[in-house]
């Protein structure tokens, strides 16, 4: 039953830090079509800032303020410079825009950090365990979950309650429509680059306190698991983001636990494997929704 | 008197396939000419070798984008499976029994010569490509990307589980080294007159016909998935030729090497030459190839007009995203955009004003890219 528990757990805090990843792209998504290849590439000068900050001695508490603020300027900008003048261009050539992004940001990393790994050090509490009962949780995983809940509401709050949230959901449902009513593209694209930059620099804290360690060619992985997520909760739908996050945590934890072992080598493949039925047989994804993959 | 100009479609009638066909190739033996100066060059033989594989795996991978308009991550796993495919079954049985020494008996005891190996690595990708494609030609835009990535994400981790085949993620060695020039180029050559015979066949006009126009296509009698999957089979096919050359180059690879940064440079060589066409896949291989080498020579510091240039290594990466950016922002069909180099009687016809426009930026491209190969030999 502990042992139950604790992979529930472990389920919870994989699957928000990939629900968190899938909302900051699917987003941007839903306004333009766009599938960000430089998304992973934020997490990583989330990082790259969240390190040299703390190197700086300035206390955790600012850190994370600091890096989420940086994050969010650093998205807006890129969205201005590399994305503003595609608006309303076919997906494949914002897909292929999004690679030069990310090559040239990338490089930027490479030149000022070199290729060789920096280990992001954080207060001790990240990596101690906390027991609950017979249960022992690592806090990070227990910071992860609220952190998550704590996003993901701050997010619906801003998207269903303010003017900016309202005008992002109408651009998304329907571009002409909002752009008749007098929603500036432009201006709308700016607030989803702001919010999804600034849940990438929370999610990029997250997720390089767990790997411990960050290169500038870090940004593969969590980008590759953001477009698993976003896929299975099906392209452009917020609930289908979180839905597909949490879903993909679930999913890579149960492999872990019940794969026997020559089949752990594997795992990647499967996944994938799922991602593509679901593309040819749900197109929509699992929550339904019923924008189409354009 | 056939002149030679650039069209976007082929004239009517026998003639003009012909000439329609045989354009494309004389820009290969135009391409093949300056590589063959500067292959003299001892230094760049590895160079002018590596930039005919990628023409090949360009031209490969401009059949299926340019007759369906989709990207395709997937050529790239193609890639992989052509040069596994081609080294299992020409290595020595020597060398197999240090990498390959699990290998099936019936796979171990071959030792098949150049022509062979390459085709069985083309055919294996194209079988994979066709059990893959009856799924995968189903989706559009940015389904379709995701779910060939998808494909090469698979691909890289099989092949790197499969260590009975492939010696795992370590790198397979011991490949005879069989990519000289005249193999390369060859196949250069072939890759581009199949390109160019599908281009304007039956076949390659469904193909374009729907990817213009799906329901007009479909309402003409036009089978979506079949006008797909055949492109898609094709350039497989042409791609995992390219891996196997590219096996026979390197001699030693792994997975690893047929990752995110194969895609990019690919991919850049097609978007800037222009995907919809065969003469810009050379083209565009071509500039992105001395793009390339000058970044490189950059990284390692050199002058130019007196001027000391120098900068971090991967700067040719970051060169390449610029590339990218500013063509998809000034010229997002590509240099040569639709436009093939075609042999014809006739004068260009009244509806194609833009072929004059490009006509005169063709040579300024071929220009650029003689004088950069003066300048190396």
């Amino acid at each position: 039953m502990t042992a139950f528990i604790q992979h529930v757990v472990d389920a919870l805090s994989v699957g928000s830090t990939y629900a968190l990843l899938a909302l900051g792209l699917t987003l941007v998504f839903s306004v333009m079509n766009l599938i960000n290849f430089a998304y992973g590439m934020m997490l990583v000068w989330s990082g790259y800032i969240a390190m040299g900050v703390i190197n700086a001695g300035v206390p955790f508490v600012l850190t994370v303020p600091i890096v989420i603020i940086f994050a969010t300027a650093l998205s807006v900008a890129i969205g201005w410079v590399a994305f503003r003048p595609f608006i309303g261009a076919p997906p494949i050539t914002l897909l292929i825009t999004s690679f030069g992004v990310l090559l040239v940001i990338q490089y930027i990393a490479i030149v000022i950090y070199g290729e060789g790994p920096r280990i992001l050090q954080l207060p001790a509490l990240f990596s101690k365990d906390a027991h609950i009962g017979a249960i022992r949780v690592p806090v990070l995983e227990l910071i992860t979950i609220g952190t998550g809940i704590v996003v993901v509401a701050l997010f619906y709050a801003l998207l269903q309650r303010t003017s900016f949230g309202a005008q992002l959901r109408a651009a998304a449902e329907s571009p002409n429509v909002a752009r008749l009513m007098g929603v500036k593209p432009d201006r709308v694209l700016m607030i989803a680059f702001a919010i999804s930059g600034a849940i990438a620099g929370v999610v990029g804290l997250l997720w390089f306190a767990k790997v411990g360690a960050l290169t500038p060619r870090s940004d593969l992985n969590p980008t590759i698991e953001a477009f698993i997520a976003v896929v299975l909760g099906g392209l452009g739908s917020i609930r289908g983001a979180l839905l597909g996050g949490l879903a993909l945590g679930a999913l890579e934890t149960l492999m872990d636990v019940a794969l026997p072992n020559s089949a752990l080598g594997y795992e990647q493949a499967i996944v994938f494997a799922v991602v593509i039925a679901l593309l040819i047989l749900r197109p929509s994804g699992l929550a339904g929704t019923t924008r189409e993959a354009t | 008197m056939f002149l030679p100009v650039l069209r976007r479609d082929a004239a009517p009638g026998a003639p003009g396939f012909i000439g329609a066909v045989v354009g494309p190739l004389l820009v290969v033996a135009f391409v093949t000419g300056i590589a063959a100066l500067v292959y003299q060059d001892a230094t760049m033989t590895e160079i002018v070798l590596l930039f005919g594989i990628n023409a090949i795996m360009v031209v490969g991978f401009q059949i299926f984008a340019g007759s369906t308009g989709l990207v395709s991550f997937g050529h790239i796993a193609f890639m992989a499976i052509g040069a596994y495919a081609t080294a299992i079954v020409s290595m020595d049985p020597f060398d197999k029994s240090i990498v390959l020494k699990d290998l099936p008996k019936f796979l171990f005891n071959l030792h098949l010569s150049v022509i062979p190996s390459l085709l069985i690595g083309g055919g294996v990708a194209a079988v994979f490509a066709l059990m893959t494609g009856v799924a995968l030609m189903r989706l559009s835009g940015a389904a379709a990307s995701i779910a060939t990535l998808g494909l090469l994400v698979i691909t890289t981790n099989v092949l790197s589980q499969a260590s009975k085949f492939t010696h795992g993620p370590q790198s397979l060695f011991g490949v005879p080294q069989d990519a000289n020039f005249g193999w390369v180029f060859g196949t250069l050559g072939v890759a581009v007159l199949v390109s160019g015979l599908f281009k304007w066949s039956r076949a390659g006009l469904q193909a374009r016909a729907n990817r213009d126009d799906l329901i007009a296509g479909e309402s003409v009698g036009i089978a979506s998935l079949r006008a797909r999957l055949v492109p898609f089979v094709l350039s497989a096919f042409l791609t995992g030729v390219a891996g196997g050359l590219y096996a026979m180059l390197l001699t030693a690879f792994s997975p690893a090497s047929f990752a995110i940064p194969l895609v990019v440079v690919v991919l850049t060589m097609a978007i800037v030459g222009g995907v919809n066409s065969i003469t810009g896949a050379v083209v565009g291989a071509a500039l992105v190839t001395v793009l390339n080498e000058a970044m490189r020579r950059v990284e390692n510091g050199t002058h130019v007009l007196g001027v000391h240039l120098s900068a971090p290594t991967g700067i040719s990466a970051a060169v390449l995203g610029v590339a990218l950016i500013l063509t998809l922002r000034w010229r997002p069909e590509g240099l040569m955009s639709a436009f093939e180099l075609q042999f014809d009687r006739r004068k260009p016809a009244a509806g194609e004003p833009a072929a004059d426009a490009t006509t005169t930026a063709q040579p300024e491209t071929f220009s650029k890219g003689d004088s950069h190969a003066s300048q190396r030999v």
